[in-house]
């Protein structure tokens, strides 16, 4: 009884959704997190239905796995705009002209009233690495530096940048999905702590339709106002970029209510220089264009693998977001284009002390 | 009597309380988590590393001048009251006090706490 009235209140609220934006479809999914019936969650952990939007890289369809699999029971997936990625039985797919929210409400009613069946994992259930150790329970070899619990090796002590420091850095491959990233965009970004020690890009953001005029520039404010935590103005900012003409008044409205929340001194002057703007004259640049003033471009003149070095996570996210996305995949030229089959493999990473016995099981395991 | 009689109803209670919640908990919990699960939130990415690992505590330095300053609040406030009773002899108690907590605040200094970065 207890859990048919739990049903009853999780089938009154917003569905939970968490998006996986590909090709021209993040202006689409920004509109549909607007609608009532609609809640975009930032994490899988927190959704019940992984929405698809827009036609994916073949390359990222391991990935797409990957999160799918990271979604709690009971879960379904949504293709659209796109043919399904990934192989589920019996996908619901929502083509361009169709009301997707409506489509992913009944989904969604039919996964916890009707009995649809949850969807299965699609990996196997098995650590990525052997991790059985010498030890009675499993556990690994000598010390600190012994065994790979749970499939994953223990880190190695690195150099930190700030005073060369040896403690353990943290490397791990970030995107195609991460909702504060890009949509496409892939890093391996090692970590010390929260500030980046090395970034390399693996797969540049996927192209995304209108990249310019009013419209887009608040897309882009919203997306950076959504980090600087002000997501009800962002949601402001969504709305007016969703109506036509005649938004030049609102978005003055927003631009006093923004500045006098304080919010921007949260952004370090002088932070993401690039052509001689930083994140805050970009940002600045944006809202002149929203309000239908022109602003001029600035050509970039560093790639992305030198500017997030040093930042701490949180300065990185905002220079990430600071850039429109035309401008951010010029900055993301791909390492050695040719060699693409190894291009993922190859590690120039700052090769971390003594971790040659890791390696080898890691690239075993890939 | 009455206390052993209190002392059973409370410890079965709190039996109770312990086997229902380890009970529930085992019900709740009857998805075996997948080792897909077990992925951090990368997006879609895989991490390299366990998660398990040492950082640095970079205000740590911040941590032992405070506590340097609240020890000796500490100790001089119950010293206040009674030094006028004790003389001098509470005066070179406090004075080998300070000297201890001034080591810390003198390391700080030469890790320089004090500058502002």
């Amino acid at each position: 009884m207890a859990v048919a009235a739990l049903r009853r209140l999780a089938l009154r609220g917003p569905v939970p959704v968490h998006a996986a934006i590909g090709t021209d479809a993040l202006a689409a999914v920004d509109d549909l997190s607007l609608d009532p019936r609609i809640s975009v969650q930032q994490s899988p952990r927190h959704a019940a239905i992984l929405l698809v939007a827009g036609p994916l890289r073949d390359e990222d369809r391991s990935d797409l796995c990957r999160l799918h699999d990271q979604l709690p029971h009971p879960r379904a997936t949504v293709f659209w705009r796109t043919d399904p990625a990934i192989q589920i039985a019996d996908p619901p797919v929502v083509s361009v002209e169709d009301d997707a929210a409506a489509t992913i409400a009944s989904v969604y009613r039919s996964l916890i009233e009707e009995g649809r069946p949850s969807e299965p994992d699609l990996q196997p259930d098995t650590p990525p690495n052997p991790w059985r150790g010498k030890g009675d329970h499993g556990q690994g070899g000598e010390g600190m530096m012994g065994g790979t619990p749970y499939g994953r090796p223990m880190a190695m002590t690195g150099d930190d940048l700030r005073d060369g420091l040896q403690l353990d850095p943290y490397t791990a491959e970030f995107g195609p999905f991460l909702p504060v990233f890009p949509p496409g965009l892939k890093l391996r970004i090692t970590l010390q702590g929260d500030v980046i020690q090395f970034a390399k890009v693996l797969r540049p953001p996927l192209p995304q339709e209108e990249q310019s005029g009013p419209s887009a520039a608040l897309r882009r404010i919203a997306r950076q106002l959504r980090l600087l935590g002000l997501t009800g103005q962002a949601a402001r900012a969504l709305r007016l970029a969703s109506v036509g003409d005649g938004k030049a008044a609102g978005v003055r409205r927003l631009r006093r209510l923004v500045k006098w929340s304080g919010s921007g001194q949260a952004i370090p002057p002088g932070l993401g220089r690039v052509g001689g703007a930083d994140v805050r004259d970009r940002l600045a640049a944006w809202w002149e264009v929203a309000s239908g003033e022109t602003a001029e471009a600035r050509a970039p003149d560093r790639t992305l693998v030198d500017l997030l070095p040093g930042l701490e996570w949180s300065e990185a996210m905002l220079v990430l977001n600071s850039f429109d996305i035309a401008t951010l995949t010029g900055m993301c030229p791909i390492e050695k284009r040719e060699d693409k089959a190894h291009s993922e493999e190859e590690k120039d990473a700052p090769e971390p002390h003594d971790h040659d016995g890791h390696q080898d099981q890691m690239r075993g395991a890939a | 009597m009455t206390a052993l009689a209190g002392a059973t109803i409370a410890g079965t209670a709190a039996a109770l309380v312990a086997l229902a919640v380890f009970l529930i908990g085992r019900k709740a919990a009857h998805v075996p988590t997948t080792d897909p699960q077990k992925v951090p939130l990368l997006g879609g990415g895989a991490p390299e590393t366990h998660a398990w690992q040492r950082y640095h505590v970079r205000y740590y330095s911040m941590t032992l001048l405070f506590i340097a300053f609240e020890m000796e609040m500490m100790f001089m406030y119950p010293w206040a009251v009674v030094f006028v009773k004790e003389g001098a002899k509470a005066m070179v108690e406090m004075g080998m006090f300070l000297a201890i907590l001034s080591i810390g605040i003198l390391y700080g200094w030469r890790e320089g706490i004090f500058k502002w970065q």
